[in-house]
């Protein structure tokens, strides 16, 4: 059995697909796909389809992946992406099918390029200023408050014309493993006056495994 | 980013399911509008959710994007949240698949399927910022025009549409924008166009019509105003079923449709005569398609959706004289497909052995009869004509066959009905659940679960109870009360659904042109979403008819003279007057009417095949 990663951008119109959705879409296309995947035995057969850390509604991707299973020992991605492409909702490019090569658990850190509008620029001074920044993050057990400083110590932006851009790079994990959603960055910027989420793009660019190598 | 606008990238950020106002679902059509001659919008004016669940916009959005110079479009009614928003922003109604407002459309058609969806239509006129009324609209706005049964009475709703379809929609919604395309490339004042397009088979342009009335409110005639229209319009058919091969693509919706599954129509029309059912009646003739159309549609149908369940659909999908036929061609493939199947209206007189075999290999879900009332009497006089032997042996078999679960559906308010009849109801759930326990071989260690589900009768036009006055509420609230006391069995649950909105459909369904003004006001006080019980006002409509001095009783509590001229009257279905008072006469002596397979009637539907129905020399049955 092969594990197969599908790679694929999420961006405009697709940028507001849940996940639960998004589960439900790939099956279909999958399954229109004919391609070799792997379905779970029992009394009601369905295609083994697992995603890796998904994104907030409205947010977009370069790199989101979800990984199916086939019995073939290998596999032809370029064919693999080539049938799936055309099936995909608006906004979705498959960028690459290959065997996967590390565990979705590997997953240690994402980076994200923020845009928003350059009148921005005070709140992430603010930021950089402060001492902490304080956030509440909702868990399954409940609410839990931390210092996002602890892991962006600084924001470095650059100004381009009417909008400011920066890098970052935050925990994302999953399961029991700390997973920081830029959203709420996002929400303490704009509680500092920044712009408002909808003004924001937010882009994740890479997921990374613990030794700083490309999730792959 | 895909030139959603910082204001929609907001709207979408406030609201639940901001996936329903994105578009972009696979089997979309996208065309190069440079290139394109006629843009319509298709308009359901409802959720998305429920909108995406309907087949007749797939079949005509296919139908249309076929033709390479047009571009049809979806819209629906946005969820009151991303209305709020799109009102506060600024936002005009737009299509999803462009995103263009409807005020970029050649024509703006929306789909009438049930009455209390009127003010919704003027909702989403007034956010595409288009005036409401026909008159306020020359040539330089969209045509506005309307499908689907409620056109059959289309007068309450006759000043805000520019042209209404009466009909079936594959042809004459293709010769309503082959008609715009000339218009337009010809530079036609919308009264040319208007003129033109009322001479196709179908269409109906209210605006060239005038109702006069009679001293007591009743409408006295109804006369074309233009040389040429015709005096009665004739609803369009399409003759055989195999000639508009159904969609084998659909738009599958990202965000959960209440019927997300792949669905083919198996026919049209119903052989049955149901005295109160409308769709029984206009839809006739009964025509049938193809067992062979139909597996080949629905394989490829499932093949490019990936829709893993495929539903036949019709009023009666069991009496296709071919069913069998047409369940093995599709489980020849279906298994190997991954596809299971699923028949959502069985009959209990022809629910047979086999039957349940064919569609329950995959999953036994709960059955469904329609008994519609609860004494043989009543149920003669509806000409329901099923059996307490039937649902006995329906009801054997299905338990025989695993299943635990029995939802009936009854009807209160019809006509004749008394008490006895009521009681029937809670009576035929019982017997039911002994039944259950007779049975030898029934499911072991589980429970019977027997559920009466009961709606309130509305009298509809173009049916044999178009005559009748429509119960009260108090009367209804009385047979409910009746109905729960005579129930004894924590086995039967009842569900009831209140009777304030059928009060609206009652008077809908048989108004007349002067309701515009009230649907109007009751608009422009708020009413929306009149389908959701949390948005509809009783008062507020209630309020609406004071303020334009029309009694509501008038048109649902008053029966009709066999003679009176309906506000339909000019709308022609296929049916005639003569023969809905003749079953309106046989009903009120409890006669039964014979199924159209087996002996015709003489309804008039015929005329619009030009032929007889069936072929009675064969043996049908
Ligand atoms: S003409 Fe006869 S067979 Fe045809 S629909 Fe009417 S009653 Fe039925």
């Amino acid at each position: 059995m092969t594990t197969v990663r599908i790679f694929f951008e999420k961006c405009g119109e697709s940028a507001y697909i849940s996940l639960l959705d998004l589960q439900r879409v790939f099956h279909r296309l999958l399954k229109i796909s004919e391609l070799p995947v792997w379905y779970t035995q029992g009394f009601n057969p369905h295609i083994y389809l697992s995603f890796s850390c998904p994104l907030s509604l409205g947010q977009e991707s370069l790199c989101e992946s979800c990984e199916v299973k086939t019995e073939q020992e290998s596999i032809d991605g370029e064919a693999w992406r080539a049938a799936l492409q055309p099936l995909m909702p608006r906004g979705i490019t498959v960028t690459k099918v290959a065997p996967a090569q590390a565990k979705v658990g590997e997953i240690a850190t994402a980076a994200y390029r923020i845009t928003m509008p350059a009148d921005s620029a005070a709140a992430l001074d603010a930021y950089n200023a402060a001492e902490t920044a304080e956030v509440t993050k909702k868990t399954k057990r409940g609410h839990k408050t931390l210092d996002l400083k602890q892991y962006l110590p600084r924001i470095d932006y650059t100004v381009a014309g009417k909008e400011l851009v920066f890098d970052i790079l935050l925990p994302c994990g999953s399961g029991e493993a700390l997973n920081l959603n830029p959203a709420l960055l996002m929400d303490c910027l704009n509680g500092q006056g920044g712009a408002p989420a909808w003004q924001c793009q937010v882009l994740r660019t890479h997921l990374y495994t613990a030794s700083g190598q490309d999730f792959a | 980013m895909a030139g959603f606008s910082p204001k929609f990238k907001e709207a979408l950020s406030l609201v639940q399911k901001p996936g329903r106002y994105t578009g972009g679902e696979p089997g979309c059509v996208y065309k190069d509008k440079q290139n394109v001659d006629v843009r319509m919008a298709f308009c359901f004016p409802d959720t998305y959710e429920i909108g995406m669940s309907f087949l007749g916009e797939k079949i005509l959005y296919d139908l249309l994007n076929r033709h390479e110079n047009w571009w049809c479009e979806r819209a629906f009614m946005p969820w009151t949240d991303m209305k709020e928003q799109m009102e506060r922003l600024g936002i005009p109604l737009y299509c999803l698949e462009s995103k263009d407002p409807l005020t970029d459309f050649d024509i703006v058609g929306f789909s009438l399927e049930y009455e209390l969806c009127y003010t919704n239509v003027l909702a989403m006129l007034r956010l595409g910022g288009i005036p409401l009324r026909a008159a306020d609209r020359d040539e330089r706005w969209p045509l506005i025009i309307a499908g689907g049964p409620c056109v059959c009475n289309a007068e309450p709703m006759a000043d805000f549409f520019d042209v209404m379809q009466l009909g079936e929609g594959e042809q004459m919604l293709q010769d309503i924008c082959a008609t715009v395309e000339t218009g337009k490339k010809q530079g036609w004042d919308k009264e040319t166009l208007l003129r033109e397009l009322a001479k196709l088979p179908g269409v109906y342009v209210p605006s060239f019509y005038d109702v006069t009335y009679l001293p007591d409110g009743r409408v006295e005639a109804i006369t074309p105003n233009r040389p040429g229209v015709p005096a009665r319009v004739t609803k369009a058919i399409v003759k055989n079923m195999d000639d508009y091969a159904p969609p084998v693509n659909f738009v599958v919706p990202l965000v959960g449709a209440v019927q997300d599954r792949a669905c083919v129509e198996v026919l049209r029309g119903c052989v049955r005569g149901c005295r109160f059912c409308q769709a029984g009646q206009i839809y006739r003739p009964f025509r049938e398609r193809s067992p062979q159309q139909i597996s080949d549609c629905a394989r490829e149908l499932c093949r490019r959706t990936g829709y893993d369940e495929l539903s036949l659909t019709s009023l009666s999908t069991s009496d296709h004289s071919q069913l069998e036929e047409i369940l093995d061609r599709l489980n020849s493939w279906a298994e190997a497909d991954h596809v299971s199947l699923s028949l959502p209206s069985l009959r209990v007189d022809n629910f047979s052995q086999s039957l349940v075999e064919k569609t329950t290999k995959v999953r036994k879900s709960g059955l469904t009869f329609a008994a519609e009332a609860g004494t043989q009497r009543l149920r003669d006089v509806i000409n329901k004509n099923v059996t307490w032997e039937q649902i006995e042996r329906g009801c054997r078999i299905a338990f025989s066959e695993g299943y635990t679960s029995v939802k009936l559906y009854f009807m209160m308010g019809l006509p004749t009905e008394t008490m006895e009849d009521i009681k029937g109801i809670a009576d035929t759930a019982q017997r039911v659940v002994d039944l259950f326990y007779q049975i030898s071989d029934r499911p072991k260690g589980k429970g019977v679960q027997v559920t009466i589900s009961v709606a309130c009768f509305v009298p509809k036009p173009d049916t044999p109870f178009q005559f009748c006055a429509q119960d009260r509420r108090e009367a209804l609230r009385e047979k409910q009360k009746y109905l729960l006391s005579c129930v004894h069995s924590r086995k039967i649950k009842v569900n009831y659904h209140d009777s304030a909105t059928s009060v609206l459909e009652g008077v809908f369904a048989k108004g007349d042109r002067r309701l515009g003004r009230v649907i109007e006001t009751a608009f422009e006080d708020g009413a929306f979403f009149d389908t959701w019980e949390e948005y509809f006002d009783y008062d507020r409509w209630m309020r609406a008819f004071a303020a334009c001095g029309i009694d509501p009783d008038f048109y649902n509590y008053r029966a009709l003279g066999l003679d009176e001229v309906t506000p339909w009257s000019h709308l022609d279905v296929g049916v005639s007057h003569s023969f809905l008072v003749r079953e309106y006469q046989k009903a009120l002596q409890a006669q039964t009417t014979q199924p159209c397979n087996r002996q015709c009637s003489a309804c008039g539907a015929n005329k619009l095949l030009g032929g007889p129905c069936f072929d009675y020399r064969q043996d049908l049955l």
